[in-house]
């Protein structure tokens, strides 16, 4: 049996889909990146390997994500594509009319347009937390909630109370201030469902025309608080469809671009990639004043990738014979950059 | 004196030729690095934009390496690039820098102070034939770098090897800094359009053709604009740029010169913005309706956070695109600008494209068929 694998690494959860030919989905999985993209990997890997079926090989891979270069490189991937076109394809597998796809992930959200089950339009909002699942996420711990009831709570609220949500510093100061004016946690929790919303319309949507069908998806489409608010901001005049598999929409169309594209001989490494030892580390390049961070995956001592380089000095050839130079020395940082905003409350 | 001047692309290359010749010794300011940015970042006001922030490090880079002067070009409109001038000589005064500051204005918003600035910038010697001679000559190099960067944005797409072509294309322009002649000049000419013309071709024919508009400097300065034209070239698309900067010195100093291109920008704008709404707002719209009309498959628009102009353009543009069917993605930059997300939205409208084209051609088939039957 031919099989697809697809893989999005995202900046805070990662996801796995195993696909057969007719685009259905056998085993898929919803990790937590911890800011440990490569221990992921190897975790979905493990759980994919198990759940293989008799007699199937993969006869392709694809990833996405903002890791999708190193989650590439660490598989073995046929296909490496952007999360839009990811995501807009397993939107218009799903639900074949689709016009809009509304998506909210971790870091960023995204909206996009679809014509003809075509890709019209789209706006992607990478620079603030607010609108995103990390600021819910954020402010449940704030109020105590477990996240997985965050959703649930804001059902219950008999009003709603409107909270600034432009940014995540002013939401939790007009926050804690609509607490001390007394009202409920279920009530606040449906206030920052809708300052979601309306941040979320606010920034992707101008001048857009949001029409129906809209397939919500991303981790954020299992928080029932948010698929209200949603409803609730269109007067309930707009089909909203929340597909059951929201979670894992980017690895799902991944795989149907692997399958697509995929070559006669796929370069999936085997799941055998989980007993090899990658790492990623980085480091500056002071060679000049542009300081580029230079992020380099090895495998063993071997150097098998290598991003950042501006001027393009930097190889994995290259980069192997300075390290042999000066010994370990270069790698002063080991985590994987994520954010650079340095005024923002939540990534400061 | 020492004199220095901001960065913009090439424009070093023709005023290492000009200055020189004059007499006026200069301290370029280093190549636009990180660091650049980051001495701008925390001089400059917070909501100023990236430009003014940008061209600032330069100022302060070249202070330290020993400029004592600065020439500068101002201007009066709703953009507010004309105030950079004077708010950068009052910041570095407040640094306790202790520079002369050149400001070329137009010369009408005075004649005097524009002759008076000309010939502080030429070393008090205006009219003399030398002086016409060198002038013509560094414009004829900042106008031939223009045409290398065109032929690289076109070609990154068609050779074998990219990385050859940068090759070719930067000793060019590093060989331009020593040209003393226009003959030189002619001959530098031939012997590097030969150079690519004899560069091995991938031999694609249907490859995407995208035009990038905006404001002079986040459109051009590819040090700035994380080099958006390279990260389409990879792509596979062939990249026009509609943004000059001897088309904008040209603009400028009009009527005493004018530029073609520009004028006829603004005739093809005139349906959807008539107004003067300051930078290179009109331009912007118009050189979009000029990419759709020549059949371009989309259009990028380039300009730094928080440009009037450009956000007036953006506002637009939006009608320009619905009408003549051109997708347009607007990527605002600024020192908060991360490089992965511009990254994932240039490839994705690089797959609305392609994805378009292809519908296209599908379309055309089938009311092909259609016809026949």
């Amino acid at each position: 049996m031919d099989l697809f694998l697809g893989v999005d690494v995202g900046s805070v959860t990662t996801k796995f889909v195993l696909m057969d030919r007719e685009k259905r989905i056998l085993a898929s999985c919803y990790l937590r990146t911890s800011g440990d993209p490569i221990a992921a990997l190897k975790e979905g890997l493990r759980y994919i390997e198990h759940r293989m079926p008799q007699g199937g090989v993969i006869r392709g891979v694809g990833t996405t994500g903002s890791a999708r270069h190193l989650a590439g490189v660490i598989v073995g991937a046929d296909i490496v594509k952007n999360e839009i076109t990811a995501h807009a394809i397993a939107a218009i597998t799903r639900v074949p009319d689709v016009r809009t796809v509304f998506e909210i992930g971790g870091q960023d959200s995204k909206l996009i347009i679809i014509r003809n089950g075509v890709v019209e339009d789209f706006a992607m909002n990478t620079v603030c937390a607010a609108g995103t699942g990390s600021f819910l996420e954020h402010q449940a711990v704030r109020l105590n909630v477990p996240i997985e009831e965050f959703g649930k709570l804001a059902l219950q609220a008999r009003q709603s109370v409107r909270i600034a949500g432009r940014c995540t510093v002013f939401a939790e100061s007009d926050m804690i201030h609509k607490q001390q004016l007394g009202f409920g946690k279920a009530e606040i929790v449906k206030g920052l469902c809708e300052a979601l919303v309306r941040n979320f319309i606010n920034n992707l949507a101008s001048g857009r025309e949001i029409e129906d069908p809209i397939v919500f998806q991303g981790g954020v489409a299992a928080n029932q608080g948010m698929v209200q608010a949603f409803r609730d901001f269109f007067g309930g005049k707009k089909r909203i469809i929340v597909p059951p598999e929201h979670g894992v929409m980017g690895a799902w169309g991944a795989a149907i671009l692997a399958m697509e594209y995929a070559p006669q001989e796929t370069a999936f490494q085997g799941f055998s990639v989980v007993e090899r030892n990658f790492k990623s580390q980085s480091f500056i390049c002071t060679d000049c004043p542009n300081t580029c961070e230079i992020v380099v995956l090895k495998e063993d001592d071997r150097v098998k990738a290598l991003w950042g380089s501006r001027c393009g000095k930097w190889t994995p050839e290259t980069a192997t014979v300075r390290f042999e130079e000066e010994g370990e020395t270069l790698s002063s940082l080991a985590s994987y950059p994520e954010c650079s905003t340095e005024r923002c409350a939540m990534h400061g | 004196m020492r004199a220095t001047f901001p960065h913009l692309l090439h424009l070093d290359v023709a005023l290492g030729i000009l200055y020189p010749s004059l007499g006026i010794e200069i301290v370029p300011p280093p190549p636009i690095t990180q660091k650049t940015i980051e001495i701008g970042v925390k001089f400059a006001p917070q909501n100023a934009c990236f430009p003014l922030k940008v061209t600032l490090g330069n100022f302060i880079e070249a202070i330290e390496r020993g400029a004592d002067t600065i020439f500068m070009v101002g201007g009066v409109g709703p953009c507010r690039f004309g105030y950079y001038g004077q708010i950068q000589r009052i910041i570095l005064e407040d640094l306790g820098y202790r520079v002369q500051f050149v400001l070329l204005d137009h010369p009408r918003y005075g004649v005097r102070s524009f002759l008076s600035a000309l010939r502080a910038m030429t070393g008090g010697r205006l009219f003399l034939p030398e002086i016409v001679r060198v002038a013509r000559l560094s414009f004829a190099v900042l106008r031939f770098t223009e045409e290398l960067e065109a032929h690289r944005r076109a070609l990154r797409c068609q050779v074998k090897d990219p990385q050859e072509l940068d090759r070719v294309i930067d000793g060019t322009i590093e060989a331009l800094r020593r040209v003393k002649t226009l003959r030189e000049l002619e001959a530098l000419k031939t012997s590097t359009l030969e150079k690519l013309d004899a560069l091995p071709r991938n031999g694609r024919k249907d490859f995407l053709k995208v035009g990038i508009v905006g404001e002079v400097y986040i459109a051009q300065e590819t040090r700035v604009n994380f080099n958006v034209e390279k990260l389409l070239g990879d792509l596979g698309v062939y990249v026009h740029n509609s943004v000059s900067t001897v088309e904008y010195i040209l603009h400028t100093f009009r009527p005493l010169t004018r530029s073609r291109e520009k004028l006829e920008a603004w005739e093809l704008a005139k349906p959807y913005l008539k107004r003067f709404v300051g930078g290179e707002g009109i331009d912007s719209v118009g050189s979009t309706i000029r990419y759709a009309r020549e059949g371009f498959d989309g259009v990028v628009h380039l300009y730094p956070f928080t440009c009037m102009p450009e956000i007036v353009a953006k506002g637009v543009l939006q009608a320009v695109s619905r009408d003549f069917d051109l997708p347009v993605l607007h990527l605002a930059i600024d020192e908060h600008s991360g490089e992965a997300g511009l990254v994932t939205r240039v490839e994705a409208f690089v797959d609305v494209l392609e994805r378009r084209k292809q519908e296209k051609k599908r379309g055309l088939k089938r009311n092909g068929s259609l016809s026949r039957s």
